[in-house]
């Protein structure tokens, strides 16, 4: 694979948008957001926010157990990332509707020929909400805080090609790395996913601590932090910043509220203890289009799911045994008895958010289609018919589990399902102890994020045993090549061999709904993020 | 008495310790590393080892166990491993709403067993008795979180009386608001508690009726009404007692599940969720809580029986 030497191609104020829709439409992927919903097409930031009317709190109920922390650095649960921190943290860019990257805290930004320099021009007077400017020199020491040793942020790990980040004017920020990294914008410098660098102010921190900055920050959002209504894992509110470089947001403010259980969820909804709610669990989908009060909005998810299964352990070591497994699955019936048909096919570990790499399942023909005949004849030749694998599951929803174990049991196989506590269950993940899982992605910036984790030799979340050299060496040019066109064509490359591969039997992917109440208007969904400064209440 | 009560307040401060030590060693017992869990998608060995090390992990057990102990003598109950709370934040927020449903329960318990017991008593194998009987049996066998969402659906989504969610201050919202948040969770678990408390109340009262000094006491010419609710009910309060102090203890964790259903963050889902989680300072310092008020509670009911009952005495 050639290193393509056009990182023009990723700078500012808007990345590929054009080269993304182009590559959206040649793959079909705008037909199929199109018939998700009218909403989805439409780009962000396009109302002028003062023409409508102003005022109303806005009563957010989200499907949590709990809000660890709310310091960006810190926060390690995606959905808190994009739909809370996303409204009180800014980044140095954004996502637009497509995912596509546009301006947010940098009104522009370079990058050099060599893919390694970035200079971002940052918006003048900018200020976080205790009114402190916000400068270039604010971006270092957020650099330098999510990169310290003793502070030990999950995400440093995302900064760790830089080798030099310097100020030399209070809105120019230039970043250096050893080397170019494609997904560096999404996932190291956006709104919401890129929360190693969203800026945090020094003098806070000096004043109330890294603790105390996880329950009541300051950032420089749409929406700043009420303190004396923080309670973790019960919720928070929020009120608009006045001062906020995009104007002043319609809602006065949005109150936050953690509800675990889903049936309450739903209840809240019902009963009007709620405005919003920000994911509809596939079990709401029907009851809540049912009442005419509500609206329901979809956008394809940034997700998938799979049957992973373990390379390290017989009879998985066999390609045979996992193609005869993911051909044994018959997906519609899978996603009709598991998710009411709810959910998307899946057919590999790209997501139909990102429109300009996603392929739609119906123009793509996957060798590991159902096909019942040949899953059988498959399974006997890999004998296994003796075979008692287990399926590692959490507690949480046993449905998926047991359809599969159901359909597997048509070519032989006898899974046994071993249900294990959450801790346990990561452990053992990591650890690369079970013989089949099911697993996927959620919450992502660029299919790079996932993909790489998975299915690169030493990948993070490989602990599959999977590996095949040409696709470590597509995913390491994905990474060096900036053109979005040629990086879509490696990814499909790659979802290609891993269909034939068959670590994972592809499942479904989970669009991300949100419901609201029907004066709730202007919102624009992004997937997996809940920007909410362009919502108002009608009737306010 | 007052050495009574000392003695009693020495031996639980035992009883406590020997719990919080032996839920410190327990909860590392249980399979799964925390720092995995919390790093979730961002797990790395680097990063894993970067945070055990941040949050005093890497330590041995006892290193780790001596100075818990030290600090929880100093008062300090230490911070949350998986967020960005202190212990002591988390039951100071959390205290208050249990304490009001399990409360509020007790009292809506007492309210429908007490009255219901002793008419069941009183019209014993009547139609009364039979309906009162089968009513608790309902009662006892509905599982509370089925309740809840029953009580939810009928007063939340259809007649729109009270919120489905919540909790709201009594001091800062006002006591109107605070008891409307109350009403469904405490008769979610109030309701299955009466059922208990109420069969108690009926048996003790029976028991009591056919005492001879009942018989004296209507022999002496007293009223029927003097006779069940002096003599009777106050002789027949003993095992209701008892049951009610080991109840209250059911009560907290019988918050459990209604505060998940009422999205209500009170004791009990802090501790669910510490477990899951294996957040240890946040689990031993909710369950040295816990201990702390099962042991209070057998202390109140226990010298609640001498005041019942003037020929106990403790010495």
């Amino acid at each position: 694979m050639t290193e393509r030497i056009d990182w023009s191609a990723l700078s500012g104020p808007h990345v590929s948008r054009r080269t993304l829709l182009t590559l959206a439409m040649a793959s079909g992927a705008v037909g199929y957001a199109a018939r998700l919903n009218g909403a989805w097409a439409t780009s962000r930031l396009p109302t002028r926010l003062q023409d409508v009317p102003q005022g109303g709190t806005l009563r957010l109920g989200m499907g949590i157990t709990d809000i660890p922390t709310l310091d960006p650095a810190q926060e390690t649960t995606g959905i808190i990332a994009g739909e809370i921190l996303s409204n009180i943290f800014s980044g140095l860019v954004q996502f637009d509707s497509e995912l596509g990257i546009i301006p947010d805290l940098a009104e522009d930004w370079t990058i050099s020929d060599d893919g390694l320099v970035y200079t971002f021009t940052l918006r003048s007077a900018l200020t976080f909400h205790n009114g402190d400017p916000l400068t270039a020199s604010d971006l270092i020491y957020t650099y330098e805080r999510t990169t310290d040793p003793e502070f030990a942020s999950p995400h440093a790990n995302k900064l760790q090609l830089i080798t030099d980040i310097a100020a030399p004017d209070d809105t120019t920020l230039i970043i250096t790395q050893s080397a170019p990294y494609a997904p560096f914008l999404a996932t190291a410098c956006s709104r919401g996913p890129g929360r190693a660098l969203n800026p945090i102010p020094k003098t806070v921190i000096d004043e109330i601590g890294n603790e105390g900055f996880g329950r009541t920050p300051v950032g420089c959002g749409p929406f700043k932090v009420v303190p004396d209504s923080v309670e973790l894992a019960s919720g928070l509110e929020l009120v608009a910043f006045e001062d906020w470089y995009g104007g002043r947001p319609p809602l006065d403010s949005i109150e936050i509220s953690v509800i675990p259980e889903v049936s309450s969820r739903l209840s809240a909804m019902e009963s009007g203890d709620i405005d919003m709610l920000d994911i509809v669990p596939a079990i709401g989908v029907d009851r809540l289009a049912a009442n005419d009060q509500f609206t329901i909005v979809e956008a394809p998810g940034t997700n998938w799911w799979g049957l992973r299964m373990n390379l390290t352990r017989p009879p998985w070591d066999n390609p045979d045994a996992r193609m005869a497994v993911a051909r044994a699955i018959d997906r519609a019936d899978f996603n009709e008895k598991a998710f009411l048909g709810k959910v998307v096919e899946c057919v590999g570990p790209i997501a139909p958010a990102f429109g300009w790499v996603y392929q739609d399942p119906e123009t793509v023909t996957s060798p590991q289609a159902y096909n019942l005949e040949q899953a059988k004849q498959l399974a006997e030749k890999a004998g296994l018919a003796d075979a008692k694998p287990k399926l590692m599951l959490q507690s949480d929803d046993p449905r998926p589990a047991e359809n599969l174990r159901n359909q597997l049991a048509e070519i032989g196989l006898d899974v046994e399902l071993d249900l294990v506590n959450t801790t346990a269950y990561f452990e053992r993940w990591d650890a690369g102890d079970y013989d089949m899982n099911i697993t996927g992605s959620v919450v992502d910036a660029d299919p790079d994020d996932n993909v790489w984790n998975y299915f690169y030799s030493e990948g993070p979340w490989n602990t599959h045993g999977y590996s095949n050299p040409e696709v470590d060496e597509l995913l390491v040019a994905e990474r060096t090549t900036s053109d979005q066109e040629e990086r879509a064509a490696i990814f499909q490359q790659i979802q290609t061999i891993a269909q034939q591969d068959a670590p994972f039997a592809f499942l479904y992917h989970e669009p991300d709904r949100t419901a609201f109440i029907s004066s709730v208007q202007g919102y624009v969904p992004i997937p997996e993020q809940r920007y909410l400064e362009t919502i108002w209440l009608e009737g306010e | 008495m007052t050495q009574y009560i000392i003695r009693r307040l020495i031996h639980s401060v035992i009883i406590v310790w020997g719990c919080a030590t032996l839920v410190f060693f327990l909860i590392r017992a249980i399979p799964g590393d925390p720092v995995i869990q919390m790093l979730g998608p961002e797990y790395t060995p680097e990063a894993a080892e970067a945070m055990r090390h941040k949050l005093g992990l890497d330590e041995s057990v006892i290193t780790q166990y001596f100075r818990w102990l030290g600090n929880i003598l100093q008062g300090d109950l230490g911070s949350s491993i998986t967020g960005a709370e202190t212990v002591r934040g988390a039951i100071l927020s959390g205290l208050p709403k249990t304490m009001s449903i399990t409360l509020l329960a007790f009292l809506i318990a007492t309210l429908i067993a007490v009255p219901t017991g002793v008419l069941a008593a009183l019209r014993r194998n009547s139609f009364a008795d039979f309906a009162v009987s089968l009513v608790a049996f309902v009662g006892v066998s509905m599982p509370s979180f089925w309740f809840g969402i029953i009580l939810i659906l009928i007063f939340s989504v259809q007649l729109n009386w009270l919120p489905s969610l919540g909790y709201a201050s009594f001091t800062e919202d006002g006591a109107w608001e605070w008891l409307k948040h109350l009403i469904l969770p405490s008769l979610a678990i109030g309701a299955g508690y009466s059922a208990i408390l109420m069969r108690f109340v009926r048996a003790g009262l029976l028991e009591a009726l056919s005492s001879d000094y009942i018989r004296t006491a209507r022999s002496k010419g007293l009223s029927e009404r003097r006779v069940v609710i002096i003599h009777g009910l106050r002789n027949s309060l003993i095992p209701v007692v008892t049951v009610a102090g080991i109840q209250v203890a059911l009560l907290l964790s019988g918050t459990v599940v209604i505060e998940t259903v009422f999205s209500i963050r009170g004791i009990g889902r802090i501790l669910v969720g510490a477990i899951f989680d294996k957040d240890y300072p946040m689990v031993q310092g909710t369950i040295l809580l816990i201990t702390v008020i099962f042991v209070l509670a057998n202390l109140v009911v226990d010298i609640t029986y001498t005041l019942l009952d003037p020929r106990i005495k403790y010495g």
